[in-house]
């Protein structure tokens, strides 16, 4: 392989891995301020997933001996954790400027999918980003049927 | 305690003592298995068992329950095969789907539909449903592609 290619594997992995740890974490904070007992309960399940997700990317990394280093910009994370940790910010809101970022379920797992091909040799890696994207397909599924019941 | 709340509480204790009984089987799965494909996915499968039971136990506790369920035989013996290493993949494999519900349904349907008056538990377990579809889905697509490369 291409010392190139690897690279570009290995920082997408670091970076979903850390995409994935803040979203976890700012699903948290929205848990903590969120009245709605239903969305609560499906945050409490897609915070998990998320986390579930960043641990498993680290995990590999580990395992494909790369140092996980990237992080979300903190002025970035700061701004999230506010705005959906804020209990002065409606729920409905926040759903809204979710969907916004993601305009259709493939929104989140085109960039994955389309970087499968990439790990034609390492084939653990694939499945596992396989399984990674279809979550988050369903997260965002699970947000637009919460929103749309709104 | 109401009746109702006791009967979500032992619903999800039973829940909790099946996923950890699945998540720890998986483990073993994934030590011995050595197709790196399906190690992937399992590797993910395993994971999300664990927070499920994690999660459902945090949920039980929260309601005032205590977690105290031990999987069903039938289960029990389903997990040894799972975590046997003396045991194909392909057989490990056929022996899970074929306890499954068929690929495309929500395996947990039926318990969230009994889970009544309690909005937060119930889109917890349907959210960790759309993960059990498919985690169901994945390992029927494997299951075929293992049989198309044995045939």
């Amino acid at each position: 392989m291409h010392p190139r290619q690897r690279e570009r594997m290995v920082r997408f992995l670091d970076d979903l891995r850390a995409a994935e740890a803040a979203a976890a974490e700012v699903l948290v904070a929205w848990i903590a301020v969120c009245p709605l007992d239903g969305l609560r309960g499906g945050l409490r399940a897609i915070a998990e997933r998320e986390a579930v997700h960043a641990d498993l990317l680290a995990e590999r990394l580990r395992e494909l001996d790369v140092p996980a280093t990237a992080a979300v910009a903190e002025p970035v994370q700061r701004a999230a954790l506010a705005r959906f940790g804020s209990a002065a910010v409606s729920d409905e809101e926040k759903l809204g400027l979710l969907l916004a970022r993601y305009p259709d379920d493939g929104a989140a797992t085109h960039p994955i999918l389309e970087i499968l091909a990439e790990f034609e040799h390492d084939l653990e890696t694939r499945e596992l980003l396989r399984l990674i994207a279809e979550g988050e397909g369903a997260t965002l599924a699970w947000f637009r049927a919460y929103h749309a019941g709104l | 305690m109401p009746f109702e709340r006791v009967r979500v509480i032992g619903l999800l204790d039973a829940f909790q003592a099946a996923e950890r009984a699945g998540a720890d089987a998986m483990e073993r799965w994934v030590a011995a298995c050595r197709d790196p494909r399906l190690r992937g996915g399992l590797r993910v499968i395993q994971a999300r068992d664990r927070r499920h039971a994690v999660l459902v136990e945090a949920r039980l506790r929260a309601l005032g329950g205590q977690p105290s369920a031990r999987p069903s035989r039938e289960l029990a013996a389903l997990c040894e095969v799972v975590a046997d290493p003396g045991i194909s993949d392909r057989s490990k494999l056929a022996a899970l789907l074929a306890r499954s519900p068929a690929p495309g349904s929500a395996p947990l349907r039926e318990f969230v539909e009994r889970v009544e008056g309690d909005a937060e538990t119930r889109a917890l377990l349907e959210t960790i449903d759309d993960e059990e579809r498919a985690s169901l889905a994945w390992l029927h697509r494997m299951r075929d592609t293992l049989e198309r490369e044995d045939a």
